[in-house]
């Protein structure tokens, strides 16, 4: 019977194609074994079934019994039999699903239990709909489920297949994606899967476009996250989104990119402190995480949440301005968040501390970020310590080392002390041959010895330069002489500015704690660091090692008679080579525990001025220099270190500045006769070559920059600083994003300014970028053909300009007191007094001087609207505007045809520039101050402010050919433009300042906006501009051609001059008229 | 301006008729330079002159002192030699005019007052001082009207005339007489700046803030207070003074540090002192008093 139904088997099965049979024979053992007779029976049943659906089905049932093997370690005999019949029936119904259920088993199952296998295959049969495609992604389905059911449970596998077929509806590609994306996903979603699935579904619902991207972000933004806080962040998004926020993948993963900045550790405090505000407002939430890293790097986290706490309040109240200050976009945001910071930033302190600098030194000192310096790469390498190199100080970007503001800028307050110490004191005007007062020189003698010896003759570049030549070993007497001299300018400090000397002593006392502990150095570096620690006015017993004891107190009594307010730079040169000698005889070796001993110094301190070369050491100097000098510490040579940097003191380079300069100098009188010795090729290169100055950075590894380089950056630094192009071309335009935080000016001729936020109610600090650059230069022959055409106009307008000059004294009658009597009032006293009626007293007159005061400033429009043609049919012919002097018609023929096209009708700019062509005309009659702008712009950080007469220039033919060049560029930011213009007349004196705004339109430009406000915005902050310009004695005036002016006039200029033109061609009468009436 | 009643009242309060103002007692000056010889030499010869520099450095102190120096010299030679000139005064007197916008030619040379039903000429300052014969020294005189400058010519050249128009006279000044202008070079605008017709007619000596060991010895004893403390006052000045160049009309004055030393003898302390006397009166600018907070901070304790 079994045999009999065997060969029955083989018979069938040999009518299906031959792999069918193979897998069969492969698998039958093992089934047989496994299966009872008539469970083996329906299994191969089963397969022929399939196999029989049809042509190609018979590829499942290879499929079948390929996996059927493995099955049989995962399922009960029961339970396979349960999955053979599910399979069977899926297969059956649907034949494109079958080869996918089978081989996905295997997998799927590993992780499921056998109760669920039906309502699995019916999870994959539902996604089909019996279209090609909905068979695709039911099979992506079963062949994913085994890697999605490692991450998730089969409930959770159920509402992803529900949330799989929904997406379907919409679109099975997104779906299908959204499939694999989910297998990345998952493992990084950590606990809550239904969370997140829920959240996929919710998505569905209301924005399933969004999904994929959704989806994309999220796995980008979930490894940014504390994997404890995924949970809560999906949470949070979910509520982000139903509460309406839009675009939300972008949001999350500007939150993610926000928290990656902060320690992982610290994610869970943020999410609790920004939580709550979604309830408030959920916008707001995305703001504050994205400015939290900035926060954070100022503030700690209590403090973020009273920054957080502060928004809140504000958004109670004023919504805008809380996002503002979210954004820390508004003045408010950034002072509250200065409060509440104890660290001091360089950019917040720089204007008073350079001040402060300048008023110590008397020079013109600059102050900047040390990064500067470095980015020279000029010998500098330090970025975030102090520094100078003879004319800029230079300071560490941010400082956060104590936990009070206070505290923080004192530091900054002694740091630039102390640097400007170093040019008040003189530390770079060190003359080899300058006198000391409290030492013997040593110098000169040593000099004639070494350059003896060495028979160079290539002289120094520079004193200080000179002097490091005398040493074998530069570096030690480099640290020597730096060691002494910042000691020097301390003292010397603390003697000059009292009030400054508590503050200082406490940096110094807060720097001596971090101060390596000397019985950790070698014998050379100990006595090194005990000079430090005497700089710093160590009090305290220093250990030193006990067989240079009497060395070190050599060092100590020659440096304390160095380091007070009496010596100068030349002072501590000697002391440099005082102590050279001693230490150039100390070996540089590692001292036992025990050989150390305590050095008492309290005691020398009262030695009071009288000093004389310790005994023992006059021979040594003597010897010093000599031909083959003992140099007993060669050898050991290589391994000193120079001592760590005391941090308030920053790096000190007195031969790099000295070098610096004299280059300098030398670039100065480049042109003219320059007497002093200049410094020659050689000499530069023999510093390069000498000095340690350089080399010392490059054995710390700074890049692969050679001395020859810095050299070259050195005379880019002092002589070649080529000046900014003045082409006043309409340059490229950069763009920098809307979203971005705040500018700075960092070319020259650029400005910025605040814009204000009317829904915020604040400024957005440092928004706008003004540019200021002169117009290009046209032809002048415009001009002259302008003011041809008006002729008679012209003529008359100044005339009538002309009566406007006053006289410049008026005699004023009826005074009380006067310059003389006034003798028609005395006889009308007179005959009062005599009539008995009561007398005028007032018969005095005097000559009061009016004279004409004022200052005006156009500021024309020349946005790209202004290019728009004047409707009137009545074209001006050309030809009437032409020139008669013949030179004059062929410029300006060319110019005609320089601009490309042969214009028969006027754009409002040609209007506003005859316009202006008359009233220059006019007001030169009168002499009264004015200048003349264009202005245009595109974006915040490009508004462009075209100086075609500045205020303080005389009219010239340069402005005749600016004008010329005068033509439609880009947008409208006028706030900006009338604050420069506002700048510019209040640095003016006169009594009468005039703004005139020539515009053709609304204020109007990319990003001056919020969204949906875009003209509010605009309009408010034009408005705020002028009331600005009011406020400073300015008096505006908004002459305009837009038709539809008055809409945002109106609520632009309450109780401010505008006025709006009905008939353009009436603009150049009018804008006389109207310039006459308010300048009188 | 001194006070313009020609009526002397006894009682109440002390009142000078101004030709007959004269400086009783030695003005505390010290030289920094050799100014002095400068001006003995420029008086001796009647050039008249012209103080230059920044206020507050003692220019009208060093008018003082003169008047008295010179005038002390009149008085030992009068005795000496002659007494014939009874009515001459003893001491130089010294007519000290502030110059304003509005001051004319008239209230310099004077002019006719309504008294009841007559008019009655009254003498200007400059009239007085050219009939006494003592210095009368204009201050701050580029801020008078140009028509001063009728007036000035032709006293400051060998004439040594003033015209009196209003009362058709032409004045020959006396003796003694000397013309003296103070101005400011530093803070008027171009448009006041003196005409050269007028500035070559004198000589001109420059002031300037006097360097820190003598300012402190001034401060020191203007403002009665130890040298320790007006050496600081005198290093805060220097220091405020180097800003100059930057948004500072002008620098700390002498004056100013005297006001500060006294404040501080009154007991005030010393960087509160600083604050309001100097530091508040030197600029109204809210960033420079910033930086100039933080070097009182850096050189008072």
């Amino acid at each position: 019977m079994n045999n009999k139904k065997k060969t029955n088997f083989n018979k069938i099965l040999k009518t299906l194609p031959p792999d069918v049979k193979d897998q069969f024979d492969k698998s039958r053992p093992h089934l047989e074994e496994y299966l009872t007779g008539d469970q083996f029976r329906l299994w191969v049943d089963s397969g022929v079934q399939i196999a029989s659906q049809s042509n190609s089905s018979w590829d499942i049932t290879v499929n079948l019994f390929r996996v059927s093997p493995i099955m049989t370690g995962l399922l009960k005999p029961d339970d396979f039999m349960k999955w053979l019949n599910v399979g069977e029936d899926l297969a059956c119904q649907y034949p494109m699903l079958g080869t996918a259920y089978f081989s996905s088993s295997p997998a799927a199952l590993h992780n499921m239990q056998a109760e669920h296998i039906s309502d699995w295959a019916d999870l994959g049969s539902n996604l089909y709909k019996g279209t090609w495609k909905s068979g695709t992604l039911s099979n992506r389905f079963f062949e994913s489920s085994g890697a999605l059911l490692e991450q998730l449970t089969f409930e959770e596998l159920a509402r992803f297949a529900e949330f799989i077929d929904i997406l379907a509806k919409h679109s099975y590609d997104l779906s299908s994606e959204c499939l694999s994306l989910a297998l990345r996903l998952f493992p990084l979603v950590g606990d809550d899967k239904t969370g997140f699935i829920s959240l996929s579904l919710n998505l569905v619902e209301t924005g399933w476009r969004q999904l994929k991207a959704f989806y994309d972000s999220s796995l980008k933004s979930l490894p940014k996250i504390d994997p404890s806080q995924r949970k809560r962040f999906l949470g949070l998004a979910e509520r982000l989104h139903t509460s309406g926020v839009p675009n939300m993948p972008n949001t999350i993963l500007e939150i993610s990119q926000a928290l990656q900045l902060i320690n992982k550790r610290e994610h869970g405090q943020l999410l609790d402190i920004a939580a709550p505000l979604i309830d408030l407002h959920p916008s707001a939430f995305p703001e504050f995480i994205k400015s939290s890293p900035i926060v954070l790097n100022k503030v700690s986290f209590d403090k973020l949440d009273s920054w957080c706490a502060e928004g809140k309040r504000l958004l109670q109240t004023n919504p805008d301005g809380a996002m503002a200050f979210f954004k820390i976009e508004s003045s408010r945001s950034e002072k509250f968040l200065e409060d509440i910071s104890s660290s001091v930033d360089f950019s917040a302190i720089s204007n008073l501390i350079e001040l402060y600098c300048r008023a110590l030194a008397g020079e013109e000192i600059n102050l900047a970020d040390s990064r500067e310096l470095v980015e020279k790469n000029i010998g500098w390498v330090a970025a975030d310590s102090p520094t100078t190199e003879g004319s800029t100080v230079y300071l560490p970007e941010t400082v956060d080392r104590y936990s009070k503001k206070s505290q923080n800028f004192l530091w900054y307050k002694v740091v630039s002390t102390h640097q400007v110490g170093r040019m008040e004191f003189g530390s770079f005007r060190f003359n080899f041959y300058g006198t000391s007062h409290r030492f013997d020189n040593l110098r000169n003698a040593l000099d004639n010895k070494t350059s003896e010896i060495a028979g160079s003759n290539v002289s120094a570049a520079t004193d200080i330069q000179r002097f490091f030549n005398l040493f074998e070993e530069r570096q030690l007497s480099l640290d020597i002489f730096s060691i002494v001299e910042d000691g020097r300018v301390d003292a010397k400090i603390k003697d000059e500015y009292k009030g400054i000397s508590k503050g200082y002593k406490s940096i110094q006392s807060d720097a001596l704690a971090l101060r390596p502990n000397v019985r950790e150095l070698k014998s050379r570096e100990a006595l090194l660091e005990l000079l430090v620690q005497i700089s710093l006015g160590e009090t305290q017993p220093i250990s030193v090692p006990k067989k240079y004891k009497t060395q070190a107190l050599n060092i100590v009594k020659i440096a304390r008679h160095c380091m007070n307010a009496q010596s100068t730079v030349e002072d501590t040169a000697e002391a440099t080579i005082r102590i050279y000698r001693i230490l150039i005889d100390v070996l540089n070796d590692e001292v036992d525990e025990d050989d150390w001993d305590p050095l008492d110094f309290e005691d020398e301190s009262s030695e009071g001025d009288n000093f004389s070369d310790p005994e023992g050491l006059q021979q040594s100097l003597d010897s010093m220099g000599s031909a083959s000098g003992d140099d007993p510490a060669d050898t050991l040579e290589e391994n000193y270190n120079s001592p760590q940097e005391v941090d308030y003191r920053g790096e000190f380079k007195p031969e790099l500045t000295q070098l610096l300069e004299k280059l300098r100098e030398q670039g100065q009188f480049r042109d003219g006769d320059n007497d002093s010795e200049s410094i020659t090729q050689e000499m530069m290169e023999e510093f390069a070559q000498n000095t340690v100055e350089l080399s010392q950075e490059l054995n710390e590894g700074v890049g692969s920059i050679t001395n020859d380089e810095v050299v070259e950056n050195m005379l880019k630094e002092v002589g070649l600083q080529k000046p900014e192009s003045l082409e006043g071309g309409q340059g490229p335009l950069v763009h920098i994003d809307e979203t971005g935080g705040e500018l700075e000016a960092d070319e020259p001729e650029t400005f910025v300014y605040d814009e204000w936020d009317f829904r915020a109610g604040d400024y957005k600090p440092r928004w706008c970028i003004v540019r200021q650059k002169y117009m290009a230069e046209g032809e002048d022959a415009y001009y002259g053909s302008i003011v041809q055409s008006y002729g008679n106009l012209v003529m008359q307008v100044r005339r009538q300009f002309e009566l406007l000059v006053p006289e410049t004294m008026r005699k004023q009658r009826r005074l009380q007191d006067g310059e003389d009597i006034d003798i028609d009032d005395v006889i009308e006293t007179m005959v009062d007094i005599k009539t008995g009626s009561s007398p005028n007293e007032k018969m005095y007159w005097r000559r009061n001087k009016v004279h004409r005061d004022v200052a005006v400033v156009f500021l024309l429009d020349t946005s790209a609207s202004t290019a728009e043609a004047i409707d009137d049919s009545k074209s001006i012919n050309d030809q009437s505007t032409a020139p008669e002097d013949p030179v004059e018609y062929m410029l300006w023929l060319r110019s005609r045809r320089g601009e490309g096209s042969k214009r028969t009708y006027k754009r409002i700019i040609d209007l506003e520039k005859e316009a202006l062509i008359l009233l220059i005309n006019a007001i030169e009659a009168i002499g009264d101050t004015y200048g003349i702008y264009g202005f245009s712009g595109y974006g915040r950080e490009n508004v462009e402010f075209y100086t075609i007469k500045d205020v303080d220039e005389l009219f010239s033919d340069k402005v005749k050919r600016r004008i010329d060049r005068i033509s439609p560029l880009h947008a409208t930011r006028m706030g900006p433009a009338i604050r420069h213009s506002t700048s510019k007349l209040a640095s003016l004196d006169a009594r009468t300042k005039l703004m005139f705004l020539i515009s053709d339109g609304r204020p109007q430009d990319r990003g001056y906006s919020r969204e949906g406000v875009e003209k509010e915005y605009a309009v408010h902050d034009t408005k705020m501009a002028l009331d600005e310009a009011r406020s400073k004695g300015i008096n505006p005036f908004c002459l305009t051609v837009d038709r539809n002016g008055h809409d945002y006039l109106k609520t632009m200029m309450t109780e401010m001059g505008y006025e709006v033109l009905d008939d353009i061609h009436a603009l150049p009468h009018r804008l006389l008229y109207l310039y006459r009436k308010l300048t009188t | 301006m001194a006070t313009k009643t020609s009526n002397s009242t006894k009682s109440l309060y002390q009142s000078y008729i101004i030709e007959e103002y004269h400086l009783k007692q030695e003005p505390y000056y010290v030289p920094v330079g050799d100014e002095i010889q400068l001006f003995e030499a420029a008086y001796a010869q009647r050039i008249p002159v012209i103080f230059k520099g920044p206020t507050g450095v003692g220019k009208t102190r060093f008018v003082e002192y003169m008047s008295w120096k010179l005038g002390v010299n009149l008085t030992k030679v009068k005795k000496g030699k002659k007494s014939e000139n009874a009515t001459q005064q003893d001491n130089l007197p010294l007519v000290t005019i502030a110059c304003h916008e509005d001051l004319t030619a008239s209230d310099l040379v004077g002019r006719y007052l309504l008294e009841g039903d007559q008019t009655v000429w009254i003498d200007g300052p400059l009239t007085r001082a050219v009939k006494v014969g003592g210095i009368c020294y204009l201050d701050e005189v580029v801020e008078a009207r140009k028509d001063t400058t009728v007036l000035i010519h032709p006293l400051t050249d060998h004439r040594r005339m003033l015209p009196v128009e209003k009362r058709g006279e032409l004045l020959e000044a006396a003796d003694g007489f000397l013309l003296v202008l103070s101005y400011n070079p530093g803070y008027q605008s171009a448009l006041k700046d003196l005409k050269h017709s007028t500035r070559q007619r004198f000589v001109s000596i420059e002031f300037n803030p006097p360097p820190r060991e003598i300012e402190a010895e001034i401060v020191s004893h203007e403002a009665k207070i130890d040298i320790d403390i007006a050496m600081q006052l005198a290093q805060l000045g220097e220091k405020i003074r180097n800003l100059r160049e930057h948004g500072l009309g002008e620098g700390a004055s002498t004056r100013l540090l005297i006001y500060a030393g006294k404040l501080i003898a009154a007991g005030i302390e010393p960087r509160r002192a600083c604050q309001v006397a100097v530091n508040w009166s030197v600029t109204d600018d809210q960033s420079l008093q910033n930086s100039i907070e933080e070097v009182t901070a850096s050189i008072f304790e």
